[in-house]
């Protein structure tokens, strides 16, 4: 049973294309990663699939029909282009979005109380929203999503602003949900987030679909050709080695890509004694080296046709 | 529609309860309360004072009789004019040069130079410091002529006892023809059609501007988005512009209320402090012109409310609105600048077609209404145009707006608006 069905959807604004025949399925109870560079069609495909765009072509099924007023009660949506109206106190906007909802006064107000208290808000209950700090509103944005107990949660860059404390609440309560039986879509350009706790992922890249699936299966396809090393020293003479192919270096840390017939083993040996080696792993590519495999060489290719 | 509920609820308890909402309803009644009594009250005002007015009487005759006449009364029973006899001295010029000096010094507040020749058309002087105190200056040539007459009467050897009664001034009541027939009119109309059209003008503009602000809030607030998680654009809209409404409405009846209260107690409250002040009428507004003038403001503000929040959608900030609400704000000010001339001419075809105009109907028709009632044709055609275009504004704006709230950064131009409206 999927949460999420999107079929072959387009939308153009004049002659530029926003989303290009995408399609994928989100299965129930998981979470699902929405991941491309800035520009690619993200946020156009969540508003599509929240009915805020309507879609030039094809068809979205949101659990067991379409997103109508009723389904909107059922979703949960974290905009990326997120706020609050600064002059309200934040009781009661939190009231009030909850009300749009649906949710009964006394519940609500229930509910608010309780997420007040457990993203550690509770104080600020009569203030307004304009005395908050940006991350406050961060977490008070994420309760209105919340609030009405919604069977989908579609966040566009959520974790956006949020310090590593609050990043990790923000993951705990998402797999949280999940446990529950409840499906998440978040839409990132940051990898490791995304590596840490989808079970699915669609990478999109100018408008289009360009891999979609499990996300421990995508990992498996491009197989063990990576080497993660954790290192101290000078290491530039690494991409003299003629069995590299890629290599992505960060100071201390490097993830090399190396050619299929090489043997990790050989490239150990050039290594020792020339270098201090913390680390050295085999194993399959970072999505983060995915990412920029496929999409860098893709509009690498684009930006030479242009 | 329990969500348009919802809106209609936030943004009618958000903005009651703004300083702007609270003042702006305390402040209209004193404005209105202003405009009935201050100018009644400016009339009467100087009446406090007791003055002293020299007078030099050349003729030798005429001095005790203008005492006489000078009877007004203060508050207090005692007498407005105090007046002061200047015998005429060999050299005038010196006594002129001494009045002069005392109506500097505030001994004096004025005098009066009346020539030996006064009856045979010999022109009399009154001299003041600040000679625009129309009331000081009307009662003594009142005085003054009825004495004069008088006493040219007497020469002619007119009966002295009749003369009194000959010389009873001519009233002049003005009155109001209408199709109901002939009603008493004190300017009244002229007050009420000002007052009213001013309040329309007013509030469209006010209301207009909260409209425009609060959706550039939603966009700028980046709040918008999330609210749309939950409801559609065009629900949204309508509950901002209803809600608002209500704001509107809540704020004329406190106004209705105190209007009431002010025609119910006004005029004893002004006889209290100016006894003087009985000949004025507080106008009434007649049933038919309130009717009208609710159901103006209702279409007006529908209509001008969406245009607001048309482009409202369309920019960032009210600092790129001011361009776009520049033309919005014309439609409001040309009946304005046009409302003499229609008051004056009401049935003139040039005021005839101003009128049936949408965009001017709410002020101009209303005006014509309240000066002159216009054939109900007129009226209802005005009608009918403004319903149909307010149903194809606000077409138009549910369009824009859809597109508008969502799209931050650089205003669009024309053309852009154009293709928003096709995206749908």
């Amino acid at each position: 049973m999927n949460a999420l069905e999107i079929e072959n959807i387009s939308k153009r604004f004049g002659d530029f294309y926003a989303v290009k025949n995408l399609s994928f399925n989100i299965p129930k109870a998981s979470i699902y990663g929405l991941l491309g560079p800035n520009g690619a069609g993200k946020t156009t495909t969540i508003r599509m699939v929240m009915d805020i765009i309507i879609p030039d072509e094809g068809a979205i099924k949101v659990l067991d029909g379409k997103m109508d007023e009723g389904m909107k009660q059922r979703v949960g949506y974290l905009p990326e282009d997120r706020g609050f109206y600064p002059k309200m106190k934040v009781g009661e906007i939190l009231l009030f979005l909850a009300d749009l909802k649906g949710l009964k006064r006394q519940e609500a107000r229930k509910r608010i109380d309780f997420w007040l208290e457990r993203f550690d808000l509770a104080d600020w209950k009569q203030k307004k929203v304009e005395e908050l700090s940006r991350g406050m509103q961060q977490k008070l944005q994420f309760i209105a999503t919340v609030i009405h107990q919604p069977e989908i949660i579609i966040l566009d860059e959520p974790f956006g602003g949020l310090d590593p404390i609050n990043t990790k609440l923000l993951k705990d309560i998402m797999l949280e949900m999940r446990g529950k039986g409840g499906t998440i879509i978040f839409s990132t350009h940051r990898m490791e987030q995304i590596e840490m706790i989808c079970n699915n992922i669609c990478l999109i890249n100018k408008a289009e679909r360009v891999l979609e699936g499990n996300l421990n299966q995508i990992k498996k396809q491009y197989g063990k050709n990576t080497v993660v090393l954790d290192y101290e020293g000078d290491a530039g003479f690494i991409k003299n080695f003629p069995g590299t192919d890629k290599i992505d270096d960060y100071g201390k840390f490097m993830e090399i890509k190396i050619k299929e017939q090489t043997d990790p083993q050989d490239l150990l040996n050039k290594l020792v004694g020339r270098i201090k080696i913390n680390k050295f792993e085999v194993r399959e590519p970072s999505l983060n080296a995915i990412f920029i495999d496929i999409v860098g060489e893709k509009n690498a290719q684009d930006t030479v046709s242009h | 529609m329990h969500k348009i509920l919802s809106v209609i609820k936030r943004e009618y308890i958000q903005i009651i309860r703004t300083k702007g909402f609270i003042i702006g309803t305390i402040l209209g009644p004193v404005v209105m309360a202003a405009f009935i009594v201050v100018p009644v009250a400016i009339q009467f005002i100087s009446v406090d004072q007791q003055e002293r007015i020299g007078v030099i009487d050349k003729t030798r005759e005429v001095f005790m009789e203008l005492d006489n006449k000078l009877d007004q009364k203060l508050k207090d029973g005692t007498r407005r004019y105090l007046l002061e006899e200047f015998r005429p001295s060999a050299n005038i010029e010196e006594l002129l040069q001494e009045l002069n000096k005392k109506v500097l010094n505030k001994e004096l507040s004025a005098y009066i130079f009346i020539p030996k020749d006064i009856s045979e058309g010999g022109e009399a002087e009154y001299v003041s410091e600040h000679v625009s105190d129309f009331d000081k200056r009307g009662n003594i040539n009142q005085a003054l002529s009825s004495i004069i007459i008088g006493k040219r009467l007497r020469g002619e050897g007119l009966d002295p006892q009749k003369i009194g009664e000959y010389m009873r001034p001519v009233k002049l009541t003005t009155k109001k023809v209408t199709k109901r027939g002939v009603e008493k009119d004190t300017g009244g109309t002229f007050i009420i059609s000002y007052l009213l059209v001013l309040i329309l003008y007013m509030t469209l503009i006010f209301y207009g501007q909260i409209i425009l602000r609060g959706v550039i809030e939603e966009k700028s607030s980046r709040v918008v988005e999330i609210v749309l998680s939950s409801l559609k654009p065009f629900q949204l809209m309508t509950g901002k512009i209803v809600g608002i409404a209500a704001v509107g409405f809540t704020q004329y009846a406190i106004w209705a209320l105190f209007g009431l209260a002010v025609s119910q107690y006004s005029k004893d409250l002004i006889l209290r402090f100016f006894p003087a002040a009985a000949a004025f009428e507080v106008p009434t507004i007649p049933s038919y012109i309130f009717i009208y003038f609710v159901i103006f403001f209702i279409l007006g503000y529908f209509l001008y409310a969406t245009l607001y929040a048309a482009i409202g959608s369309m920019v960032n900030s009210e600092k790129e609105a001011q361009s776009l609400v520049m033309p919005v704000t014309m439609f409001l000010i040309v009946p304005i600048l046009l409302m003499l001339f229609v008051m004056k001419s009401p049935n003139s075809s040039f005021s005839v077609v101003l009128s049936m105009i949408p965009f001017f109907a709410p002020i101009l028709m209303l005006l014509r209404i309240c000066v002159l009632l216009p054939p109900f044709t007129q009226i209802a055609g005005s009608i009918v145009l403004l319903v149909l275009t307010t149903l194809l504004m606000i077409w138009i704006t549910a369009k824009i707006y859809r597109v508008g709230i969502l799209m931050y950064g650089k205003r669009p131009n024309f053309k852009e608006i154009v293709k928003w409206m096709k995206y749908g």
